[in-house]
């Protein structure tokens, strides 16, 4: 009689898994591979072969500096200022009122609202005949609405930014919130008896423990809004154009000498996001 | 001292309930406005002509149905194709894990503009350019990117002596998924049948650049209304965007934290 109650836990999964490990690198790696052979293959053959020619002349365009520091920009600012608000809500609306409750089960629903909807809705409020522009003339604070500052297709791309902070903020502040009761409050209430005042166990306890499990979610965000077309589509400025905004400019340009341009900008783009793939994958904990 | 922290904590709290639902509240007076001229505050008068005309006009109905047939189809092969990569990634060696979680976020993080210019051309080299079919091959490649990030996370923390017991127990490994790993698994497949949908139900740049302006979904005809300054109507179609989105929103909220990666 056989007693080994241990059977198999390693031969029999790993046998089953790697013609399947395979298929997924296949699946996941065509894709995005044709994606990037695809680009250089448009670079070569819109540059009749001369890629070298094309890449400098890209690399030394102003305009596309100017979008690449806009979609940079962009980025950076509404991602930091998505993740200090779900910062803020964590540590200061951790509460059990009514209140804190209500607030933190409401901040998550924009969580699964198309980016365009999200854009719709920031257009109607913030354009200089949105909802607040009613409401400033309403009180008598402007006469016209073209006394309205100019909240959307703004340089700063201000619009943009709010679109960014109301869709990514409830992502930051549920993996902020999970983190925070997955480590529940061991740490900060041995910080509290070793004589911490409150602020101090957020800024040496809390918050570093907080940044360091979402260092993955937060590199994710970025990348997501620097390749997003819809947000800067409907919000942006139209000068300089945010970077997939001008890819998609290049390409259907009258002048097909400027169709190698959009490739190689593509190719930019994508070095960027893979940049921050592995910047992700370095941040991620691979255990949890 | 107390109290005074407690009105900062409630004002905090209702500024940020009021920020929240201020777009939606916006989207939805919009869609049903009639005559909502400058200045005024709040439309006039109400009317259902922007959604009798979402719901009843033939080529609305065509991209509405277009969108749910791409979402349910995208949600379905990507959860069903994900879940058994996932876990042969969980299960096999660290580098092989590390591997597939970077080449799935690959697929997630790429610009879809970028990725939309090289898939367009593979799509088309497959004589699927402009069709639904070809739009969906190409919505599956963030949506299998995501999901699996969703199925390795789960079987990264998966208990595998439950397995083990079925195996001890004489279960092949048929009876295993039918038995033990399906049951255990309803709700991350839930939830991976929502993300997977939301991710192609708000797709634009693919569908753009795929379906090359023959494949309308609901996204691109709101899209389409906005530049043609019809703010009432692209409002109704931003809600009717967001409703179905919502309403997955009570399975797909719990997949954040079954995923290392963002949730679009």
């Amino acid at each position: 009689m056989n007693l080994s109650l241990v059977p198999a836990s390693g031969p029999l999964f790993r046998r089953t898994s790697l013609p399947l490990l395979l298929v997924a690198a296949l699946l996941l790696g065509v894709p995005v591979a044709a994606g990037v052979g695809f680009l250089v293959l448009g670079a070569a053959g819109a540059s009749g072969g001369a890629v070298g020619s094309v890449v400098v002349r890209v690399l030394r365009d102003h305009a596309v500096l100017q979008s690449l520091m806009l979609s940079l920009w962009i980025a950076a600012a509404g991602t930091l200022l998505a993740l200090c608000i779900a910062l803020a809500v964590t540590l200061l609306l951790s509460g059990e009122t009514r209140v804190e409750r209500l607030a933190r089960t409401l901040a998550v629903f924009p969580l699964p609202v198309p980016t365009v909807a999200a854009t719709v809705a920031v257009l109607l409020l913030l354009s200089q005949s949105g909802w607040l522009s009613r409401v400033a003339a309403s009180l008598h604070l402007i006469a016209v609405p073209a006394a309205f500052p100019a909240l959307v297709y703004d340089p700063i791309a201000l619009g943009v930014i709010a679109a960014v902070v109301w869709k990514e903020m409830p992502f930051l502040l549920l993996v902020a919130l999970s983190l925070q009761s997955l480590r529940g409050s061991a740490l900060a209430d041995t910080a509290r008896t070793l004589g911490a005042s409150p602020w101090q166990v957020a800024r040496r306890v809390t918050l570093p423990l907080l940044l360091r499990g979402m260092a993955p979610s937060i590199v994710a965000v970025f990348v997501f809004v620097l390749g997003s077309l819809e947000l800067p589509l409907v919000l942006g400025p139209s000068a300089p154009l945010a970077l997939p905004l001008l890819i998609q400019e290049r390409r259907q340009a009258l002048d097909v000498t400027l169709h190698g341009d959009a490739y190689v900008i593509a190719l930019l783009a994508t070095a960027l996001a893979l940049v921050a793939v592995v910047v992700h994958e370095w941040t991620r904990d691979d255990t949890a | 001292m107390m109290r005074r922290d407690g009105l900062l904590r409630t004002t905090l709290g209702v500024t940020l309930m009021l920020v929240i639902v201020a777009p939606l509240l916006m989207l939805i007076a919009t869609s049903v406005s009639h005559a909502w001229f400058y200045p005024r505050v709040a439309p006039a008068s109400i009317d259902a002509v922007a959604w009798v005309e979402l719901l009843a006009a033939g080529a609305h109905r065509d991209a509405l149905v277009n969108s749910l047939v791409l979402g349910i189809s995208t949600a379905v092969v990507a959860t069903a194709l994900a879940l058994p990569l996932g876990r042969a990634a969980a299960l096999g060696p660290r580098v092989a894990r590390r591997a597939i979680a970077l080449l799935a976020f690959a697929a997630v993080a790429l610009p879809p503009v970028a990725l939309g210019v090289g898939l367009q051309l593979s799509v088309l080299s497959l004589g699927l350019g402009g069709t639904l079919a070809g739009v969906l091959l190409s919505h599956l490649v963030p949506a299998l990117g995501y999901l699996t990030l969703v199925f390795l996370g789960v079987f990264t923390r998966w208990d595998r002596r439950v397995d083990e017991a079925a195996a001890t127990l004489g279960a092949n490994g048929i009876a295993r998924w039918r038995l033990v790993l399906l049951p255990l698994l309803r709700r991350p497949i839930a939830e991976a049948l929502a993300l997977g949908f939301l991710v192609s139900w708000a797709q634009v740049a693919l569908t753009l650049l795929v379906g090359g302006g023959a494949v309308r979904t609901l996204p691109l005809d709101v899209l389409a209304m906005l530049q043609a300054g019809q703010d009432q109507r692209a409002a109704a179609g931003a809600l009717a965007l967001t409703i179905p989105a919502l309403i997955v929103l009570g399975v797909s909220r719990s997949a954040a934290r079954n995923t290392p990666a963002v949730v679009a």
